[in-house]
C-alpha cells in the first residue's frame, strides 16, 4: 500500500490517482475505488438529509407563522411565551438526543411498536431506496426538528419585523384578504433569508446525520466515516471529507441561486442587505 | 424574551457549582448488587445505571470532564483562531488571503466530519506509542492506565475543528480597523506590528471573540458528547456526560430509561444557557431600526 514512502510521495500518488484513473485511492478493507464505496452510500444519506430538510422548513414555517400570529392576537401572552421558550429549548437539544429520546419513547410504549424505528437494509440490492422512505421518517424528524425549532424562531421574528410594515398595511387597506397578504407578500419576503439559514445550517444537519445514521443504523455516508474511522480506514475517510466540502459549498452556491429566484431585485447586488447572514447567527 | 425562565438556569448553574466544589468521591464504584435501581431509591437520589453505578455521582463527575474539555476547548481553540486571524490581517494580501482561504476551505467540511478524520489521525498507535517521556509523566501514562490522554487527544480534536470562525472574526475585525489613525500614530511613535497587535488591535477585537468562546464552549461539550457516543472520546473509566450516553445502548436493554436521560437533560441545559447567554449578547440593540 506504499504506506511507507514519504508523505508528499503518497500525495502525489494520490493526486496522479485522481488526475489519471479518475479514482481518489482504494479502500483498504475490501480494495475498491472509493468513490464507488461511497457511492454505493450516498443515496441513502441524500434522502435522510431532504426528508429531514424538507420536514424542518415546512414544520418550522408553519410553526412560526403560527407563533407570530399568537403574538399578534395579543391575547394569550402567557401561552406564546412558553412556546417560545419551549421552541429556544428544543432548538439547544442536539439532535442525537432527540433521536436517543425518541427511541426510548418508540421502543418502550408498546403502542407505538408499528412505527418502524432501525433500518437493518443493506443497499446490495437496487430497489432497497425504495424500501428505505419510510423507514426514513423518525430518523428524519429527530434530525430536523432542533432545525426547525431554529427556522420557527427566525420565522416569527421576521414575520413580525415583516407585518409591521408599510406594504402590509396598504395592502389590507386596499382590501387583500389577511391569509392573502401573509401567503403572497410576508412569506415571500421572509423566505430568502430562510433559504440562506437553511443552506448555512446544511453542515450541522450533514454532521447530525453522521451521529443519527449511527444511532438508527442507517447504511449511508455518515456511518460510513464512522466504520472508516475506526477501521483506520484513510483513503475513505480522506474522500469522505472531499465529497462532503463539495456537497457543503455546491448547497451553498444553490441558496444563493435560489434566493435570487425568489427575490429578483438580490440579481443587482448579490451583497445587499438582507442577503449576507453570518454563520456565528446560526 | 422574559426574564422568569432565567430560573431553571440559575438553579442549573448552581447545581454545576455544587457539582464544581463539591468534595470528590473516590471514584465511582461498580455494584453488581444494586442495578438499575429506579430513580429514588433509598441511597441512590437518581437511581443507578446498568452497571450499578450511582448515576447523581457520575453525572456530578461527568460535569466536571465535560465543562473542563469544553473550557479548554474553547480557550485553546480561541487563542489559536485569534493569533492565526490577527496574524493574517496585518500580514501582506497574498499571504493573508491565502491563510483565510485555509480557513475557508477547513469551514465548509461539516464539523462532525472533521472531527472524525482528526481523531482517525491523533489516534493512530503509531502516534500515541511514542510520546516524550515527559509528556507520559504529565498525563500519567503508565503501562496500566492511558492517565488522562483520552481528555488531551479530545480537547486537542475538538480545538483543531472549532477554531476556524474565531480565526474569521479576529480577521475581519483587525482588518477593518487596522488603517485606523491610532494605529497610524502608534506606528509612527515606533511600535512593532507585534506590539501593535497586543497592545490595540486585539483589545478591540476582545468582546466579540469573547462571545464567540461562550458560544463555543457548549458546541464543545456536544461535540465531546458526540465523539464519546460514537465510542471515539472518552470510555467509561472517565465519566463524563459523553461517556454516559455511551452507555445508552447497553441501558435501553434492560429497560433503564433514566441513567441516558440525566445527561441528555445536562447537556441540553448546558446549550440553552449558552445560547440565551449569545441570544442576549448578540442581538442588535433595536431589531426594529434595522430597515428604513
Amino acid at each position: 500500500m506504499g504506506l511507507d514512502e514519504p508523505i508528499p510521495v503518497q500525495y502525489g500518488r494520490w493526486l496522479g490517482g485522481w488526475i489519471g484513473k479518475g479514482e481518489l485511492g482504494r479502500s483498504y478493507q475490501d480494495g475498491r475505488p472509493v468513490l464507488s464505496v461511497i457511492a454505493e452510500r450516498m443515496p441513502a444519506t441524500l434522502l435522510l438529509v431532504s426528508i429531514s430538510m424538507t420536514l424542518s422548513l415546512l414544520l418550522g414555517t408553519a410553526w412560526g407563522l403560527m407563533l407570530a400570529w399568537l403574538r399578534l392576537t395579543d391575547r394569550m401572552r402567557w401561552l406564546e411565551e412558553s412556546l417560545v421558550a419551549g421552541s429556544l429549548a428544543l432548538y439547544s437539544i442536539p439532535a442525537f438526543l432527540v433521536a436517543i429520546v425518541t427511541i426510548f419513547v418508540l421502543t418502550g410504549v408498546s403502542a407505538l411498536h408499528w412505527i418502524p424505528v432501525f433500518s437493518a437494509l443493506d443497499l446490495e440490492n437496487k430497489g432497497a431506496l425504495q424500501a428505505l422512505i419510510p423507514l426514513a421518517l423518525i430518523p428524519a424528524l429527530a434530525l430536523g426538528l432542533p432545525r426547525g425549532a431554529k427556522i420557527a424562531l427566525f420565522i416569527r421574528t421576521l414575520a413580525l419585523d415583516e407585518i409591521s410594515r408599510n406594504y402590509v398595511t396598504m395592502a389590507l387597506a386596499k382590501g387583500s384578504s389577511y391569509s392573502r397578504v401573509m401567503a403572497m407578500h410576508v412569506l415571500r419576503n421572509c423566505l430568502v433569508p430562510v433559504v440562506n439559514l437553511l443552506a448555512l445550517s446544511l453542515p450541522a444537519l450533514i454532521g447530525g446525520s453522521v451521529l443519527i445514521e449511527t444511532i438508527f443504523g442507517w447504511p449511508g455516508m455518515g456511518r460510513l466515516a464512522v466504520e472508516a474511522t475506526f477501521g483506520r480506514n484513510y483513503p475513505v475517510s480522506t474522500c469522505l471529507v472531499l465529497i462532503y466540502g463539495t456537497m457543503v459549498v455546491l448547497s451553498n452556491l444553490l441558496a444563493d441561486l435560489l434566493s435570487i429566484f425568489i427575490d429578483p431585485r438580490l440579481k443587482d447586488g448579490l451583497s445587499g442587505q438582507g442577503m449576507t447572514l453570518k454563520q456565528g447567527q446560526l | 424574551m422574559s426574564r422568569y425562565y432565567l430560573i431553571p438556569i440559575f438553579l442549573f448553574l448552581l447545581f454545576i457549582m455544587g457539582c464544581l466544589i463539591s468534595r470528590s468521591p473516590d471514584g465511582v464504584l461498580v455494584d453488581l448488587d444494586a442495578i438499575n435501581l429506579k430513580p429514588a431509591s433509598p441511597g441512590h437520589l437518581l437511581g443507578t445505571d446498568s452497571m450499578g453505578r450511582d448515576v447523581f455521582t457520575i453525572a456530578a463527575l461527568g460535569a466536571r470532564t465535560s465543562l473542563s474539555i469544553g473550557f479548554a476547548a474553547a480557550l485553546l481553540a480561541v487563542s489559536f483562531g485569534t493569533v492565526w486571524g490577527a496574524l493574517g490581517a496585518m500580514s501582506g494580501r497574498i499571504i493573508g488571503s491565502l491563510m483565510m482561504r485555509v480557513v475557508d476551505s477547513m469551514l465548509s467540511v461539516p464539523s462532525l466530519i472533521l472531527l472524525l478524520a482528526f481523531s482517525a489521525l491523533i489516534n493512530r498507535p503509531e502516534f500515541t506509542n511514542h510520546l516524550p517521556t515527559i509528556v507520559e509523566q504529565l498525563l500519567g501514562i503508565s503501562n496500566y492506565s492511558l492517565g488522562l490522554l483520552p481528555v488531551v487527544s479530545v480537547v486537542s480534536v475538538i480545538a483543531a475543528t472549532s477554531w476556524l470562525e474565531a480565526a474569521r472574526i479576529a480577521y475581519s475585525r483587525i482588518s477593518a480597523i487596522r488603517n485606523e489613525e491610532y494605529i497610524e500614530a502608534a506606528r509612527s511613535l515606533g511600535l512593532g506590528t507585534l506590539a501593535i497587535l497586543r497592545r490595540h488591535l486585539i483589545p478591540n477585537a476582545r468582546g466579540l471573540i469573547l462571545i464567540q468562546a461562550t458560544l463555543l464552549v457548549s458546541d464543545a461539550i456536544v461535540m465531546e458528547a458526540g465523539l464519546s457516543f460514537l465510542g471515539l472520546g472518552l470510555g467509561p473509566s472517565t465519566p463524563s456526560w459523553g461517556s454516559m450516553l455511551r452507555q445508552a445502548e447497553a441501558d435501553i436493554f434492560f429497560g433503564n430509561w433514566w441513567a441516558p436521560l440525566v445527561p441528555a437533560i445536562l447537556i441540553s441545559l448546558t446549550v440553552l444557557s449558552v445560547n440565551m447567554l449569545g441570544e442576549k449578547a448578540l442581538a442588535p440593540p433595536d431589531s426594529s431600526s434595522r430597515r428604513t
